[in-house]
Formats: structure tokens, C-alpha cells, sequence
């Protein structure tokens, strides 16, 4: 029974590791590659939990809104890369400060239109039974969803054209502009990318984490914090740190509260932080 | 000097100091509800004071400042709650209690930006994280504290309001003269606050935020400086915070909110980021526009256009308000960088350069040896410093030369503390230095100069002289004495009063050099001095490092050869992070094996 419990309580944290690192994705892709932090990145998430949330209850299939919620982000992504982001390049401070004045813009509409309390989608009822537990099925899921994601942008940032186009601008950004890579069409479409994988996370969440105009800034929280511990090498680095920080956390959680979790996810970030004071991937000579 | 520069001067004193005569001539007759809104934009513009301090001074954008402005505020409420029945007077409980706690924590979250040397990134967004994670915990967080209940999302109520009398009967004050009391406290901290920010204190944070290395390299404790300044901008936040609970008589974790946070960068940059008094024009001018905006206290609507507002000052109005008056009415003054446009050629007396090292060596002691043993370096899989052993004594200087990525800078940063050797030792007179942090080798008596030149642009020449005498003496007067011989030595007195960014290149190398040798250097390490200098310069160089030689230790990284043979010193051939040759540069020059690797030939690369 104890070896249940402990397979329970690994699996669910598992699950809740891979919620996060879901989240942080999206952020972790465009501060990699773009070195900017998006701290609207909460909300882009909201927005693609509400797209999917509008389009399911309009009738279509909910597995079918996953690419509307991805479109409508990717979208509302672009444009913003080229009404405000585009003209703070090199400015990381000032481009928090814009995406922040963004989130705040994006949470109040989402107030205006949906209001506070918004009802969620039922969660696909399948579970699996470990020993006299029950773990439900969906959360589980999202473990190979995670999974996905990350062979996913590692695909497309090691295969495809614009995936080197984009490493070679993060790089050396004046020898890409000099070969012939158009830098500035390229960040637009890793800011992109970068909202339309938010908007991903939103919409295959939504069952688990309803849609509320101020979602965002739980998740925020604990992106943030991942995307920072990592460091330069944004992608294994947040796998690893999302996996580390969030299971923990998530082990912390379920013997005492989630309060007391967030406080654990704080401190050990905290800590991390102070032995590796610019991310942990600092010092390594992998990229990606 | 004209009536507009000499107010320019003071502008910081003077405008403020007509607002607040004003505010309080009129508390009186304004209408109480009016007067009531008020006094929360002034205790804003605390906050927001709070964090000019910290981002515009220090160069640390903060998004914590609401984070202590709350625990200032539920704490100071929570010791007024208890203690004030006792006194009346309230103010004399909440407010300390406020600014100490803010202090504390700001203090705690401080030390850990600081004492980690976290990246800049990684400090705004531990800042942000801490805002929401106290956001959370408050929501649930229930205690009792005597007669204080700490509700939770219920909040804290129940505060006494402004109390100045003294005893039993002792009342609350009214909306008028709450208002006004609100005007002179704000006025007293931000004068202190001035004060501080104008003298020693304030000059070396603002070197901090200019450029942490070179004030590091001048011997400050720059965690130290950024950890005080952190807790003092705590102390203001969180005084706000308690006023702010006296004058709501409620609190909630609302406080701790995203929206409540995000008001705070709005301030200072409407107002203006580094001028202090901007943070109270830009409450100002935000909390004006939603009283006029309808509903005088901020929400609803008002966080949407807010947000839009932060996007557009981002975009387009980079200096706020006073930020871009003050550039205005510059252009109207005479320009004080016009002196660095007729500055003549440095000429170095060596006699007066020799009387100012004997100087410095009887405040200092005799100049110091300096080595290595072992000194090892690995970067994954380049080596660029491979267990050199070298012995550096006074008398002669020293050159370290050798090609492109022999590894003489990588040596010698090591010497200098910018990069841990992961094996060896290196010494410094008697003393074991090789885990001592930068500031620490150069209170011991190491003087740095990076190749590029490291000059504080913002300040004049005077002030970047001044900044580093003090460092060493840590007498206002001394420094100046050591800086004005300094200045007379260089030739730069016609210049004192330029901003050191006007400086030519070559001029800003002997600012740099002439800064280091404020901080009597016992040892001084040169890295390619004479990069980007002229012919003539090249050969003042060349006689102020003979006569430092001397009288201290000198140790130069070199690539141009000529430069290196006119020093008639001793030469440290590096290739590959190991030493290659030694000997004076004649023999050097004569073998073969050196030449080869300078030029690449084959035998030996």
C-alpha cells in the first residue's frame, strides 16, 4: 500500500511537472531565441483557454479548438511583435515593462468580456487505478503532451529552415543580417511561435485549469521563475528545471497545501539561483 | 554664473520646495473629499520615490517596492492597532514599524540578489515573484496579533486613522489636515532622501549602476552599497505602506496585486526615471487624471487605460515628464562640455608623478611583490592559463606578450579576481589572494586598468577622480587633495568640469589611468594601455610606466612590441596559457622559436 501511495503521489507530480513545463514552453522558446522576456506570456495563455472555451461551446469539437485556440494566439502574437516588441529590441527592461502594461490590458478586456467567474469544460472521464487509488487519466496525459511539445520545437529549431534562420540571429545577429537572414521577420515568427504555444497550453489545459481572466498570473509565477533558473540554454534547461522545481513542488503540495508549495517553489528557486546566479545552464556548451 | 543655470542647479530644491508650500497653503480650502484623494497620491509618490531610488539610482528595476510597501503596511497597522491606544499619537508607532519591516525584508530579498551576484534578469524577476508569491500566501494567511486580526482575504480592519495629538482624547484628523501632514512627511523623506542621493552615498551607487566593474575595481564593497540602498528604498516603501494603512483604516492583500504593483513604474516614468521628485509629479499626474477620469480611486476601467498608458511611455516618452523639461532647458545653457574640445596634449612630469608615488607610498607602505604558482585556468576544453608560475617584484616592469589567444589577459584577470583560477595560488606582498573577491586584492593594494577605457561618462572628470581617491582615503578632503594633484599631473584641469563621456579616447585612457593611480596602487596591472594612442602619447606612456616601475610593481599586457622596448623591462613570452619565454626583449627578439609563433610559422605553433 505504501509503494502505491509513493507511485500516486510520483506519477501526479509527474503530471503536474509536465503542466508547467507546458506552460513554460512557449515563454521559454522566445526568451531563448529571442532574448526577451514576455511577461504578457500568463495572458496569451488565458486568451488561448478562452478561444478554446468560446469555440467548444459554440459546438465544436473540443480537440478541434486546440488549432483554432494556436491560430487565434499566433495572430494576436505577430501583431503585437510588430506593434511594440519590434521597436524595443536590446531594450529587455523596457519590453517587460510593455509586455506587463500588455498583460494588464489583455486581463481587464478578458473582465470586460467573460467577466470574473467563467464556467469550465468537463474533464474527459477516463482514470487509471493504482492499488486502491484513482489518478485521472487527463492529467496523465498531458505527461506525454509535454513529451511532444519539447520533440516538437527541438525539431523545429534543428530541422527546419527557420529554425537555423533563428538560432543563427539569437547568435551572432549581425553575421545572420549579413548572409542574408532578415532578422526582424524572423523574431516575428519566433514571437509568434512563442504566443501560439501559450495559446497550446491554455486550450489542452483547459480542462484542468479553467478559464479565468486572471489565470495567467498563477502560471506566470512559476514560468517565470523556471525560464530564469535555466538560463541561456532555455530548452533542456527548462525541461530539466521544470521537472525539478515542479515535481517537487507539486510532492511538497500534496502532503501539505498548494500555499505551501508555491513558498517551496519560491525558496528552492531562491537557492538555485544563488549557487547558479545566472541559470544553471550558465556554464554548459550545449545550445538548445 | 546665470539666475537660469544657478536654478537648474537647484531644481531639485527649489520646485519641490514651492509644491510643497503651496499643497499646504491651500490643504485648508480645498474640498475634503478632494483633499482625502490626495493624500493617497502623495503617499504613491512615496512608493514610487521608493523606487526611483532603487531603479533610477541603482539600476535595479524593482517590481518588489509593493511587496514591502504591503508588509510595511499590514505590520505598522498591525503595531499601531496594539500600541497606539496607549498614546494617541499614531504616527509614531506605524510609520517606524513600517519602514523597518519594508527594510527587513527588502534587506533578506536583497542580500540574495546581491550577495549571489545575480544577473540583472534574474533580480527583476525574483522581485516580481516575490510580489505574487506574498499575493497568494495573504489570500489564506489568518493570525491574531493581540488586538489585530489578520484575516486573509478578509483583510486587516480596524486601523486607527492620522493621529497626531498626544493622550487619551486624542482624535483622528481630518481630511484636511491629514493631507497636509501627509505633504510634510512626504517632504521630510524626500529631502532626506536628496540629501543622501547628492552626497557619497548617492555618488557611489550611481557609479554602480554606471558601471559595477570599475567601481569594484576602485576597491567599493559594491554588494554592500546595492544592499543598503535596496534596504533603504524598503524603508521608504514600506513607510508608505503604513501610512497608506492609516489613512484606508483597512487593508487587504489587494495590495500585494499585480495592478497595485504595476502602478508603481508607471509613476516614475511619467514623472521621470532618477530625478526622485518626479515619482510625486507622476502620482500625481495618474491619480489626477482617474479622479478626473471618474471615480478617484483607481480601478474598473482605469487599469485598462493604465496599462495602455505603461505601453505608450515605454515607446515614446523614454524621460517623463521632468526628464524631458530638464533636456529642454539644457539647451538653453551654456554647454559645459565645450572645455573638452580645447584640451591639449598630456604631458607626464615624472618628477611630479615620483612626488606624488612617494606620497602615496607613506599612506599606502612600500610597494608589494606579486606571483603565481601553478595558476590554472580550463574553459570546458580551452586552457588558457596552464600552471603559469611568474614572480613579479618593483624596480622594472614587467611586459606579458604573445600572440592572439596566448591567454596574457586571461592571466591576468586571473590576478585581478575576474576569473577563479581553478588551480594554483596567486600572492599578493605575504598574503594568500586567491579567493579573495576583486575588491578585497585592490584594498590590498591592486591597481587595474582594462584595455578599453573605464571612466564613469555621467560624471565629470573631477567627480571620476575624486570617486576613486575616496575609495582609498575615505576623507572627503583628502580625496580632493589626491584628485586636484592628479588632475594637475594629467593636464585635464580646464576640463574638470566635463562629463567624462566628452572625452576623446585617448583622454578617457589617461582619466582611467590617472584614476587608478588615486588608489596608491602598491602593484599595478596594465592591460594594453597603449591601445588606440597616439605616437606622442604612446611615449608619455612609456615614461609614466618607467617611473611608476620605480616605485610600485608593474605588470603590462602588450602587443605592440616598440611600446614593449622602449619599457627596457623584463618580457613574458605566453603561448597556448603557458609560459613560452623569458628574458629582456633584445634576446627575445633574436629567437627564432618567438618569432615563429608571432608570425605562425610552422615549427612551433
Amino acid at each position: 500500500m505504501e509503494l502505491d501511495f509513493l507511485a500516486t503521489v510520483l506519477l501526479s507530480s509527474l503530471s503536474s511537472a509536465s503542466i508547467l513545463l507546458i506552460a513554460t514552453i512557449g515563454l521559454a522558446v522566445v526568451f531563448g531565441l529571442m532574448g526577451v522576456i514576455n511577461l504578457a506570456h500568463g495572458e496569451f495563455l488565458m486568451i488561448g483557454a478562452y478561444t478554446a472555451l468560446t469555440v467548444t461551446q459554440a459546438g465544436v469539437p473540443y480537440i478541434l479548438s486546440i488549432p483554432i485556440a494556436v491560430a487565434v494566439t499566433m495572430a494576436i502574437g505577430a501583431l503585437v511583435e510588430v506593434l511594440i516588441i519590434n521597436r524595443l529590441y536590446g531594450r529587455l527592461f523596457d519590453t517587460m515593462l510593455a509586455t506587463w502594461g500588455l498583460s494588464i490590458v489583455f486581463y481587464q478586456l478578458a473582465v470586460l468580456i467573460f467577466g470574473t467567474v467563467t464556467p469550465g469544460i468537463g474533464m474527459p472521464q477516463f482514470s487509471m487505478a493504482i492499488g486502491e487509488y484513482s489518478l485521472a487519466g487527463y492529467p496523465l496525459l498531458m505527461i506525454g503532451v509535454a513529451a511532444a511539445m519539447l520533440v516538437f520545437v527541438y525539431l523545429l529549431m534543428t530541422r527546419t529552415v527557420y529554425g537555423m534562420k533563428a538560432r543563427a540571429s539569437i547568435q551572432v545577429p549581425q553575421m545572420a543580417q549579413a548572409i542574408g537572414i532578415e532578422s526582424s521577420r524572423t523574431n516575428m515568427l519566433t514571437f509568434s511561435i512563442g504566443c501560439g504555444l501559450a495559446g497550446f497550453a491554455g486550450a489542452v489545459l483547459l480542462p484542468i485549469v479553467p478559464a479565468t481572466p486572471s489565470m495567467g498570473f498563477a502560471f506566470v509565477i512559476k514560468a517565470f521563475l523556471t525560464v530564469v533558473v535555466a538560463g541561456p540554454v532555455t530548452l533542456t534547461g527548462s525541461a530539466l528545471t521544470a521537472i525539478g522545481l515542479g515535481g517537487g513542488a507539486s510532492v511538497t503540495a500534496s502532503f501539505m497545501t498548494s500555499v505551501v508549495g508555491d513558498v517551496f517553489f519560491f525558496v528552492i528557486t531562491a537557492l538555485l539561483l544563488w549557487l547558479y546566479p545566472m541559470g544553471i545552464s550558465a556554464k554548459w556548451r550545449r545550445k538548445l | 554664473m546665470s539666475l537660469s543655470e544657478k536654478l537648474y542647479k537647484n531644481a531639485g530644491l527649489v520646485f519641490p520646495a514651492v509644491a510643497i508650500l503651496l499643497a499646504l497653503a491651500f490643504s485648508g480650502q480645498i474640498d475634503p473629499y478632494l483633499a482625502f484623494v490626495a493624500t493617497s497620491w502623495v503617499i504613491f509618490g512615496l512608493l514610487g520615490l521608493s523606487l526611483d531610488v532603487v531603479w533610477g539610482r541603482g539600476g535595479l528595476l524593482s517590481l518588489g517596492q509593493a511587496a514591502f510597501y504591503g508588509l510595511g503596511g499590514y505590520f505598522g497597522s498591525v503595531v499601531a492597532i496594539n500600541l497606539a491606544p496607549a498614546t494617541g499619537n499614531t504616527l509614531i508607532w506605524a510609520l517606524p514599524a513600517g519602514a523597518a519591516f519594508g527594510a527587513l525584508a527588502a534587506a533578506a530579498l536583497g542580500y540574495i540578489i546581491f550577495f549571489a551576484r545575480m544577473g540583472p534578469l534574474q533580480s527583476t524577476i525574483l522581485s516580481y515573484t516575490f510580489t505574487l508569491l506574498l499575493w497568494s500566501v495573504t489570500q489564506t494567511f489568518k493570525l491574531d496579533v493581540g488586538e489585530a486580526a489578520i484575516g486573509g482575504d478578509n483583510g486587516l480592519s480596524n486601523i486607527p486613522g492620522i493621529v497626531l495629538g498626544v493622550g487619551e482624547g486624542a482624535q483622528s484628523l481630518g481630511p484636511n489636515a491629514a493631507f497636509a501632514a501627509a505633504v510634510v512627511i512626504a517632504a521630510l523623506l524626500y529631502f532626506v532622501t536628496r540629501w543622501l542621493m547628492r552626497g557619497t552615498f548617492g555618488r557611489i551607487v550611481d557609479c554602480i549602476r554606471i558601471d559595477a566593474e570599475k567601481t569594484e575595481l576602485l576597491g567599493y564593497d559594491v554588494r554592500k552599497y546595492q544592499l543598503l540602498n535596496f534596504a533603504y528604498s524598503g524603508a521608504l516603501a514600506g513607510l508608505a505602506g503604513a501610512l497608506f494603512g492609516l489613512w484606508a483604516n483597512y487593508l487587504n492583500p489587494s495590495i500585494f496585486s499585480v495592478q497595485e504593483a504595476l502602478l508603481v513604474p508607471i509613476y516614475v516614468l511619467v514623472g521621470g526615471l532618477g530625478t526622485l521628485s518626479g515619482a510625486f509629479l507622476g502620482a500625481l499626474a495618474i491619480g489626477g487624471l482617474s479622479f478626473f477620469l471618474g471615480g478617484g480611486a483607481v480601478g474598473g476601467q482605469t487599469t485598462l487605460i493604465l496599462g495602455v498608458v505603461l505601453i505608450l511611455l515605454v515607446l515614446f516618452l523614454q524621460n517623463g515628464i521632468l526628464g524631458g523639461l530638464g533636456n529642454l532647458w539644457r539647451k538653453a545653457l551654456p554647454d559645459p562640455n565645450e572645455a573638452a574640445r580645447n584640451a591639449g596634449a598630456v604631458k607626464i612630469d615624472s618628477a611630479v608623478l615620483g612626488e606624488i608615488l612617494e606620497d602615496a607610498a607613506k599612506d599606502a607602505g612600500p610597494a608589494k611583490n606579486m606571483g603565481t604558482v601553478e595558476a590554472f585556468k580550463q574553459f570546458g576544453g580551452v586552457i588558457p592559463v596552464n600552471k603559469v608560475t611568474q614572480s613579479f617584484t618593483p624596480g622594472k616592469p614587467y611586459s606579458l606578450i604573445g600572440p592572439n589567444g596566448a591567454g596574457k589577459s586571461s592571466f591576468l584577470k586571473a590576478c585581478v579576481g575576474m576569473y577563479r583560477p581553478e588551480g594554483g595560488t596567486v600572492t599578493l606582498g605575504d598574503e594568500d589572494i586567491t579567493k579573495a573577491p576583486i575588491f578585497d586584492r585592490v584594498r590590498k593594494g591592486m591597481g587595474v586598468k582594462n584595455q578599453k577605457p573605464q571612466v564613469f561618462g555621467e560624471l565629470t572628470v573631477a567627480d571620476n577622480l575624486w570617486t576613486a581617491a575616496f575609495a582609498r582615503t575615505k576623507d572627503r578632503v583628502k580625496a580632493e587633495d589626491v584628485a586636484a594633484k592628479i588632475l594637475n599631473m594629467l593636464g585635464l584641469e580646464g576640463q574638470s568640469d566635463v562629463q567624462a563621456s566628452a572625452l576623446s579616447h585617448g583622454q578617457q585612457q589617461w582619466l582611467d589611468i590617472g584614476m587608478v593611480l588615486c588608489l596608491a596602487p602598491r602593484v599595478v596591472l596594465l592591460d594594453e594601455p597603449a591601445a588606440g594612442m597616439t605616437n606622442e602619447e604612446t611615449r608619455e606612456l612609456s615614461s609614466l610606466v618607467r617611473t611608476l616601475a620605480r616605485h610600485t610593481t608593474v605588470v603590462v599586457v602588450e602587443h605592440d612590441m616598440e611600446f614593449v622596448r622602449t619599457l627596457e623591462g623584463h618580457v613574458t613570452v605566453l603561448h597556448q596559457g603557458e609560459v613560452f619565454a623569458e628574458g629582456d626583449i633584445e634576446a627575445l627578439r633574436a629567437d627564432d622559436r618567438v618569432l615563429d609563433i608571432y608570425l605562425g610559422r610552422s615549427e612551433h605553433v
